[in-house]
């Protein structure tokens, strides 16, 4: 729906302010039309959960918009002026929200915010998640807030970039994989990832054999890859923070510039090759098949980058394992995908169009066994 | 499967049904889907109900699909051999197929014609 007014609130526990009245350091928020599927009444908690959260004597949304980008969560710009509090000013925020139905992976909102603060708190740039509010009370379901960054995330043109401008972003990916890598368990603020697996290909491909069983489509190109996986499992591998999305179409680049990673809901403990693995599979290239390190530039180039800003290093047998795993790990969330669209109650061909995706990774699945 | 759902028709009734609300980029992408599906008809499904055939005896297509699924986790076509080399024939063909149909320029890209 579109509501036709601003919402501004005062937090419940907080006494008016001067700034209400236009004589503080904000500046005095403005009635402007607000466009959003959100219920005005949800925003209007919003707007006083944020104060309250903040310590804010008032904030005014300004805007509140559903972005495009992000194929399972939903994210929302979110413009707001605060009346004092720690975000005092005018703020341009993402509001990032589980959406109507979800992936198996996917992990809830308190998990993710907890990943995140460890993965800032190290040093890896992503932006600084702001505050999350696990309970359903606000605007329907749980959510995080964090800054807008400057930036885009679209693949294709990522790829298209000059070749000096990706050599640039595939180096600086592979310094923030390394600096992720280097988060190692135990740790006490991500007891929510659970026990590292003793063994993550192990684990992930007794994850993706009970997957494909639960099915009632046959997908034997799916069961060729398994019976390949579990032929060329390597041994296990000290587990490290994994964001187990990293890939093209999730990271931004402003000028030409790599600014931010997104995209943690699936964090977890693994192995380091899962993400590099799913970094150079081919799906993820947007057309620039050579360069096999996400349309970017040459698996080995990203492999020597990342080892020299102190990741492990990765032998082709071991990489060839995880890209396969990707292969199969794509096409069995494509079909969970495609279920939010028939089975689910998601409206969206973008969906829907998803469940067309498995025949790109059957194609990665047999042309990387033919290379083996 | 050897046509991965949804099927075409389906894909063109959300396409319409959406249209107001999606990009038209994905619209005209399900409507090209569905066009390539019409014009190839059964005849893949026949071809690969065929090579199935060969391995199995007579049954009908998704039958016979499950029973390759089953058979191929069960390891039975695991070792090196003539078996082997069918089946592998017959999941590129199958694969390729499905990508003429479901996206064509991926298989372009991916150097295969």
């Amino acid at each position: 729906m579109t509501v036709g007014n601003a919402h501004a609130t005062e937090p419940p526990t907080s006494s008016n302010s001067s700034a209400l009245k236009g004589g503080g350091g904000c500046p005095r928020p403005r009635s402007r039309q607000v466009s959003s599927t959100l219920e005005s009444s949800a925003i209007e908690r919003l707007a006083r959960h944020l104060a309250a959260r903040t310590g804010a004597a008032r904030v005014v949304v300004r805007e509140l918009r559903r972005l495009r980008y992000g194929a399972v969560q939903e994210n929302w710009a979110l413009d707001a002026v605060f009346e004092g509090g720690a975000l005092a000013g005018e703020q341009r925020l993402v509001l990032r929200a589980d959406p109507a139905t979800g992936l198996s992976e996917s992990r809830d909102k308190a998990s993710e915010f907890a990943i995140m603060r460890a993965v800032h708190g190290a040093g890896v740039a992503i932006p600084e998640p702001i505050l999350c509010c696990a309970e359903r009370g606000v605007i329907d379901r749980p959510f995080l807030v964090m800054p807008r960054l400057a930036g885009d995330a679209d693949g294709a043109a990522i790829v298209a970039s000059p070749p000096v401008a990706r050599a640039a972003i595939a180096a600086r990916l592979a310094q923030e994989l390394a600096a992720l890598h280097a988060i190692r368990p135990p740790r006490a603020e991500l007891d929510s990832l659970g026990s590292p697996p003793n063994d993550a290909a192990q684990a992930r491909i007794a994850a993706l054999t009970r997957a494909l069983a639960a099915r009632d489509d046959p997908y034997p190109v799916a069961e060729w890859a398994l019976r390949w996986l579990i032929r060329h499992a390597p041994p296990p591998a000290p587990p490290v923070l994994c964001h187990r999305d990293f890939r093209t179409g999730n990271y931004l680049v402003a000028d030409g510039r790599f600014t931010a990673l997104l995209d943690w809901e699936f964090a977890g403990w693994s192995d380091a090759g899962e993400d590099i693995g799913w970094f150079c599979l081919g799906c993820w290239r947007f057309g620039a098949r050579l360069n096999e390190a996400g349309g970017l530039v040459r698996r080995e180039i990203f492999c020597r980058a990342y080892e020299a800003a102190g990741g492990a290093a990765l032998e082709p047998e071991r990489l060839r394992f995880w890209e396969m795993l990707a292969a199969l790990r794509w096409l069995v969330i494509a079909l969970e995908q495609r279920d939010r669209a028939l089975l689910g109650g998601e409206p969206s061909l973008d969906l829907a169009l998803t469940g067309r995706r498995p025949a790109e990774c059957e194609l990665e699945i047999l042309m990387l066994m033919d290379a083996a | 499967m050897m046509r991965d759902r949804p099927d075409g028709a389906t894909l063109v009734k959300m396409a319409a049904a959406r249209a107001a609300h999606e990009d038209r980029s994905l619209i005209e992408r399900a409507r090209a889907i569905a066009a390539r599906e019409q014009a190839a008809g059964e005849a893949p499904l026949e071809a690969c109900r065929g090579a199935l055939v060969a391995l199995y005896g007579e049954g009908e297509l998704e039958a016979l699909l499950r029973r390759l699924a089953a058979d191929i986790r069960a390891g039975l076509f695991d070792a090196p051999g003539v078996r082997r080399e069918a089946v592998h024939r017959l999941l590129w063909s199958m694969t390729r197929q499905k990508l003429a149909e479901s996206n064509p320029d991926y298989l372009r890209d991916a150097g295969i014609v």
